[in-house]
């Protein structure tokens, strides 16, 4: 089988499997499952076949579209870093897949929410493949949808619901930013093709800065990033598929592929974007109550790291390159991504187990004590969180430090900031932690919580190993190829201050987690500075006020303007008018239709009259 | 001779002609239509047209206006009901009258009758020989003659189904 | 005078026009149809008129199919105007107005 279609193969058969679901599968909730986690596992060992292949650059490019000289062509476009995130698409969608199997298994809806994850992975293995703009964002605005779809799964709940629309709305938002940034780049440079713009391409910063709002819609940075903690009403795995490890990626992933566009002012505004994220989010995380709210906003904590990685660019080798202006961002941003997809998949589909295995109950306050009730879980979580605070020899421990060396390296105060979220992130994981394994059980559904089954267990092991294995580089280089020497490695004394700031940082955050937090029905930290408390969750409303206001007060009343508009104007005037022209016609006909004999006659000698005046030359 | 023949038919013609139009009694107007085409039957022996008068006599004569009269007797009218005048007739009949008398004088005028052949430019009559008539009619306008009997029958069929009395069928108002 | 071609076709015009301005004044239905009659016989004048002035005889013969086709339609007509008395019990066409409107 060659590449081509190979690839595909990985892109039709999920498009397959959802396209028969719709269609024929509606009721039937089970065969709808297997249907969707058999495309699943049989992409997942294509992708893993294509990507270790060794196949990279072939040639596959259609030309779709053709107005004059204007040419939409669909192509794909498979290098390292290409493969490196169709492995993570594939391997992290298969274990959210089988986890489903187990987690959904009560629901209802079942078949609804398989094509759903099917459509998804259509989508998003187009931007994968995605070899110029305009196809990357057809995909895009794809993903979008089916975010949309499997947000609202719950579809009885108007908070679902609300949630989905806010989701949608908010990266429509971004996207306009994006098709601006697309509609110029093709103006400036007469083609949207990634590999030609690598090779040539005119300089300016509008270009990258527009693409990045799409970034920002999707990848919920700041101020964009009000839709994530809401998009938590979906179903859990859906939460770790899609709003952890790879829709949010989308965005990074298209800023490496954009990065021969990038110019130093984009990757400064990138730069603070990130950190600003990033700093945001671990302070709104300390204060959350609901086990997915804290890891969202940890989420958007890392995206914020990534992003940041992606903007600090070039280690400072005093060349004015432009190739190597980015790429040492790109390989920190990819790296971080690779690990993050693994452990916050990981650490998703552990909540969900906790979630299953309480009955649904997500208030952490109300949990405590699941070490011994949910021992897998506990231990492939517990997994998860040190790689995420960065305990040394985890997956997350290389790519963190690598974030960190590349701040520290070119921007001293994004190196402060940074290192400072290192410190809250280390805190709001071990609280979660403590409060939710150790101590006794705070509720009759914690003492009475249970492991799932096979199917849930799998790939919390599965997706454990990689989050202890992905940060090593043997794995990492066989994965990523070329992206892997990207990534920044200090060296001689860098390489020390680096590793003691990121102990120092794991032990400060987790040290006053452990000692500050008790495992108690409430928030000790609400109990002890109320103040503190009220001002970080304050951080998080605001946001969300100022949109609301916003909406409220001044979009709602443009909107009735228009309304107005329209309803005067085009169907009044414009409908209304022309249908009263044509009734009117109809009344003048009539009028005609006298009942007489005589009058027909008349108008006959009138006709007869007008032709014959015409023939005599009359006129 | 012939000219003075030909201004006796037609104003026989004429004014039985106007007998049609102006009576108010039906029957009255359908005698007038009768001696109307007795006219036009000598004006057509007039042109040399032998067969084609008698054919107006035996067919258009004998046998329409009969029918006429027919029906006329069957629907038993009881004379025209002499109607309110209004004005809207008589301003309807003096346009009719005026566009009548503009046209016949158009024909008049501008209808190059100057130019027109005169009856010594013509030859040898060629309608007084029935068999070139007969010639004419059998082959050159063969078609026309099998479509006309088909025109027939279905008229035929026609009337015999539109004289049926339907049952059943409600009034139309 | 010899009766020219003139004179024939004039002829044919009056009474072609007579029986026009008779179709538009007469209200009895059977009267509005003899007037149609007389601008047929009107028409075949004119025709024999032609044929004979041109030496050809291809005006008769279109005389011919006029007198058969008139026949065919006086039959037609008149059934109708029976079927219609039948309904309306009149044949003023002034109250023969259901397609009013």
């Amino acid at each position: 089988m060659t590449p081509v279609h190979l690839a595909l193969l990985i892109l039709l058969l999920p498009l397959a499997s959802a396209a028969f679901i719709a269609l024929f599968l509606r009721r039937a909730g089970g065969l709808a499952s297997a249907v969707s986690v058999t495309a699943c596992t049989g992409l997942a060992v294509a992708a893993l076949a294509l990507a270790f292949g060794g196949e990279r650059n072939f040639p596959a490019s259609w030309e779709w579209l053709r107005l004059g000289g204007f040419s939409l062509s669909l192509g794909f476009k498979f290098d390292d870093l290409a493969a490196l995130m169709l492995v993570i698409v594939g391997v992290v969608g298969l274990c959210v897949h089988v986890f489903s199997l187990g987690y959904m298994h009560d629901d209802g809806a079942k078949a609804r929410y398989f094509g759903g994850l099917s459509v998804f992975m259509f989508s998003m293995l187009g931007i994968v493949f995605a070899d110029n703009l305009f196809m990357m964002f057809i995909f895009w605005e794809l993903v979008g949808f089916s975010s949309y779809l499997l947000i609202n799964h719950y579809c009885e709940k108007q908070s679902a619901a609300d949630a989905a629309k806010k989701a949608f709305i908010v990266n429509r938002v971004g996207d306009f930013g994006f098709l601006l940034g697309i509609v110029m780049c093709y103006w400036l440079n007469g083609t949207v093709n990634l590999t030609e713009l690598a090779a040539h391409h005119v300089y300016s910063s509008w270009v990258p800065l527009l693409l990045f709002c799409g970034a920002v819609g999707k990848s919920a940075q700041l101020p964009l990033q009000v839709w994530l903690p809401d998009a938590m009403e979906g179903p859990t795995p859906v939460s770790a598929l899609i709003h952890a490890a790879t829709m949010v990626a989308a965005g990074i992933y298209m800023l490496c592929r954009i990065e021969p566009v990038m110019t130093p002012t984009a990757l400064t505004v990138i730069m603070w974007t990130g950190t600003a994220t990033a700093l945001y989010a671990a302070l709104c995380a300390i204060t959350q109550r609901d086990i997915k709210k804290v890891l969202a906003y940890s989420t958007l904590s890392q995206l914020g790291y990534m992003v940041a990685a992606f903007g600090l660019g070039s280690l400072p080798s005093g060349q004015g390159d432009h190739k190597v202006l980015v790429a040492a961002g790109v390989g920190a941003a990819m790296f971080h991504l690779t690990t993050h997809a693994f452990f916050k998949a990981l650490m998703f589909l552990g909540s969900g187990s906790v979630i299953y295995g309480c009955h649904h109950e997500q208030d952490i306050f109300k949990m405590g004590g699941l070490k011994s009730k949910v021992p897998l879980t506990f231990a492939t979580f517990t997994i998860g969180v040190a790689a995420i605070i960065g305990l040394p020899f985890l997956a997350g421990f290389f790519s963190k430090d690598a974030i960190l060396y590349l701040a520290f390296a070119n921007n001293k105060a994004v190196f402060a900031l940074l290192a400072f979220t290192a410190v809250l992130t280390a805190l709001y994981m071990v609280r979660l932690w403590k409060i939710v394994f150790l101590g006794a059980p705070r509720s009759e559904e914690a003492s009475h919580a249970h492991e799932g089954g096979l199917s849930m267990t799998v790939p919390l092991v599965l997706l454990a190993v990689l989050s202890v294995v992905g940060g090593y580089g043997f794995f990492f280089e066989k994965l990523a190829g070329s992206v892997a020497h990207l990534v920044p490695e200090a060296g001689g004394s860098d390489h020390t201050v680096i590793f003691v700031v990121s102990l120092v940082v794991m032990t400060l955050g987790a040290g006053a987690a452990l000692l500050f937090y008790r495992a108690e029905t409430a928030d000790s930290l609400e109990q002890k500075s109320p103040g503190l408390f009220g001002a970080l969750s304050a951080l998080k409303e605001s946001f969300d006020a100022v949109y609301n206001y916003y909406v409220a007060k001044i979009q709602q009343r443009f909107a009735i303007l228009l309304n107005f508009l329209d309803q005067v104007a085009l169907a009044g005037l414009i409908i209304r008018g022309f249908s009263g022209l044509v009734g009117l016609f109809g009344i003048g006909a009539r009028a005609l239709h006298v009942g007489s004999l005589h009058a027909y006659v008349y108008w006959f000698l009138i006709g007869v009259v007008i032709l014959w005046a015409y023939a005599a030359g009359v006129f | 001779m012939a000219d003075f023949l030909f201004y006796i038919f037609a104003f026989f013609t004429v004014a039985c002609a106007v007998g049609v139009v102006a009576n108010r009694n039906a029957v009255n107007g359908a005698m007038c239509l009768m001696l109307c085409l007795m006219g036009v039957a000598g004006l057509f022996v007039l042109l040399d047209a032998y067969l084609l008068a008698a054919l107006l006599v035996l067919v258009y004569a004998g046998a329409v206006v009969a029918l006429f009269l027919f029906i006329v007797m069957l629907l038993d009218m009881q004379g025209g009901v002499k109607r309110p005048f209004k004005k809207v007739t008589a301003v309807a009949s003096l346009a009719s009258l005026g566009l009548m008398l503009v046209g016949v004088s158009m024909l008049g005028s501008r209808g190059h009758l100057a130019t027109l052949p005169s009856p010594a430019a013509a030859a040898a009559p060629v309608g007084a020989v029935l068999k070139n008539y007969a010639e004419l009619l059998f082959t050159t306008y063969l078609l026309p003659v099998q479509v006309i009997g088909f025109l027939l029958l279905i008229a035929m069929l026609g009337v015999i189904v539109l004289s049926k009395k339907f049952e059943g069928m409600e009034d139309i108002k | 005078m010899t009766a020219g071609l003139n004179d024939y076709l004039i002829l044919s015009g009056l009474l072609f026009a007579l029986g026009f301005f008779g179709v538009l004044l007469r209200k009895n239905t059977l009267a509005i149809f003899m007037c149609l009659e007389l601008m047929l016989v009107a028409s075949t004048l004119a025709l024999v008129a032609f044929s004979r002035f041109n030496g050809t005889l291809d005006g008769d013969v279109f005389v011919f199919f006029i007198l058969t086709v008139a026949a065919a339609e006086v039959a037609v007509g008149l059934a109708i105007i029976v079927a219609l008395f039948r309904r309306r019990q009149t044949v003023q066409v002034e109250e023969l107005n259901a397609l009013k409107n």
